[in-house]
């Protein structure tokens, strides 16, 4: 059966729909990942218009991150303080990101922008990520692993409007985690993702943020930045397609579900670096997009 | 069933045009099996007869050029810069249709010559498409239509709204002709032009218009008017929505 998405203006299958929110659900629930990183990308290759793709995916986001921070509420692992001051970094930068977006997008460049960043940000991530599953897996297998500090102290802690942030055990400046939260926010808004791959390595490696309350604090703040997305799309450029979203979303709590049951079935390094695996997929996947020489060197776009 | 009711239905046509043609010139009359098409929440394009009465003789031609509502086009050329392809050109087509195609009962070339064709405007060549820079440079030469026409003939039917494939009209008795219109999913809403010749000899002799007329309908409509007219009450039901399903799934989940 045929549905006629009424923001993307074109007909989809809703078993296409409703499947690639279930297979990204499955895999965000096994991986403990947003999945708006592959669900974007999905939606662009199956014909949705980018913009389209980018708004919806962020209205998405903001359900998939509501029933995932309520589980983490309750095991008390949410800093409210550090995600407040992200959120509002966040939502700075996620403005800031909206307004890039259309700029870029009467340019006819948003196509290669969404594309780059995917290549550079999910490029670096996946390859850290899969040299540091590779080690800890290597590293079990020796006992008696190396020991590291809690955290390290470089210049980055030397910066005014320090505060003190007691759930994560620290006392650092309010504009480190501020500065994080706004470009996390504007690769929220190009790319249509959460942000959740670059937000939680940040936390931990740059504000040494202790790693239990990391992915609740992330997904807290992802909440905000992914709903000022939506809203801001939704005035700006009219891109939010609320009947996408909602099939998509209907597949991916399904999927969630078998997925997190799944993620019981392997360990947290082989998890990650299964991940780190699919990210570096994708990765190349548009990578070459961009390196081979298109069939069709000119392409049209109606405009209404 | 449906094949019986349409040719009741042209038989209908055939008897009111004879005493047409009797009262005045006109020699062809065309009609649509619907007129009015809703892009609802199940459209995947759409299917429709064309059909009609001609006062013809033996090797009469039916012509037929369906042209959707003009809008403009951008059309982009991408070019390797620095290892990667990018866009580095746009051009706008100004007005042009968003839906071209073109049904008969031979193939083009052999109903009529080419310049009757152009002087008829029939055919995305003829119908005087003009094209410009999106942002013009200075000192750099203006694009033409000759230049870019074909790639935009090529993109356009890539996406099936200005297929290259002409469509079949049949041509019954030399006086009731019908023709099957296919309508493609991603086609836009507003009026669409159905124009009918009939050819004798490579000449047009006569002509009839008609429009059809492609409207959103339903929840589909509801939705992108409300996102159009309402843009931040939408953003907040969006929102809303969102949070509120969200938060059901972690209940209805909720692990014990």
């Amino acid at each position: 059966m045929y549905i006629y998405l009424p923001i993307a203006e074109i007909s989809m299958h809703i078993g296409i729909i409703i499947g690639l929110g279930g297979g990204v659900g499955f895999l965000s629930g096994l991986f403990g990942v947003g999945g708006g990183f592959l669900m974007t990308p999905l939606l662009i290759f199956f014909g949705i218009p980018p913009a389209v793709a980018v708004a919806t995916e962020a209205n998405q986001i903001v359900a998939s991150s509501v029933s995932g921070v309520l589980a983490h509420m309750r095991r008390g692992n949410v800093d409210f303080k550090m995600g407040g001051i992200l959120l509002l970094g966040g939502v700075i930068g996620s403005s800031l990101g909206v307004v890039l977006f259309t700029t870029l997008r009467e340019m006819g460049q948003i196509d290669l922008v969404i594309k780059l960043s995917y290549v550079v940000f999910l490029g670096i991530i996946g390859f850290l990520m899969l040299l540091e599953s590779v080690r800890t897996i290597l590293h079990t297998r020796r006992p008696g692993g190396r020991k590291t500090k809690l955290h390290q102290h470089n210049w980055l802690h030397g910066l005014p409007l320090k505060m003190r942030f007691r759930r994560s055990k620290l006392y650092i400046s309010a504009l480190l985690p501020l500065a994080i939260g706004a470009f996390v926010g504007v690769l929220a808004a190009i790319m249509g993702v959460g942000g959740g791959f670059i937000m939680v390595p940040a936390m931990i490696y740059l504000l040494g943020m202790p790693t239990s309350v990391v992915v609740g604090t992330s997904l807290f703040q992802i909440i905000f930045v992914t709903a000022n997305v939506t809203f801001l799309q939704s005035v700006q450029t009219q891109t939010v397609d609320f009947m996408l979203a909602g099939l998509l979303l209907f597949g991916a709590v399904i999927g969630a579900q078998f997925g997190t049951r799944a993620s019981a079935l392997l360990r947290g390094e082989q998890l990650r670096g299964l991940l780190a695996l699919m990210v570096l997929a994708v990765c190349i996947k548009l990578g070459f997009d961009l390196a081979l020489r298109p069939d069709d060197l000119f392409s049209v776009e109606l405009l209404k | 069933m449906i094949r019986a009711r349409q040719f009741i239905l042209s038989f209908i046509l055939l008897l009111g045009m004879t005493s047409l043609a009797a009262a005045n010139s006109g020699r062809l009359v065309a009609d649509l099996s619907k007129s009015n098409i809703a892009i609802t929440s199940g459209f995947h394009g759409t299917d429709l007869l064309l059909f009609g009465a001609v006062d013809g003789a033996v090797g009469d031609d039916i012509l037929v050029v369906i042209s959707g509502p003009p809008t403009d086009i951008a059309q982009r050329r991408k070019a390797n810069r620095a290892g990667i392809w990018i866009n580095v050109e746009t051009n706008i087509w100004q007005k042009a249709p968003s839906l071209y195609t073109i049904l008969a009962t031979s193939p083009i070339n052999k109903i009529a010559s080419p310049e009757t064709l152009a002087s008829l405007a029939i055919g995305t060549n003829n119908i005087g498409l003009e094209i410009a820079a999106k942002t013009p440079v200075a000192g750099q030469s203006k694009p033409t239509a000759i230049e870019f026409i074909a790639a935009l003939q090529a993109n356009m039917a890539s996406i099936d709204l200005w297929p290259d494939q002409n469509g079949n009209v049949t041509l019954t008795e030399n006086a009731l002709f019908r023709a099957e219109v296919k309508l493609p999913p991603n086609i836009l809403s507003g009026t669409y032009n159905v124009r009918v010749l009939q050819f004798r000899n490579g000449v047009a002799i006569s002509e009839d218009i008609t429009n059809l007329y492609i409207k959103k309908g339903g929840l589909s409509a509801g939705i992108y008017n409300f996102a159009h007219n309402y843009s931040a009450l939408y953003g907040i039901f969006a929102i809303l929505f969102a949070v509120a399903a969200g938060w059901l799934a972690a209940v209805a989940f909720r692990r014990k």
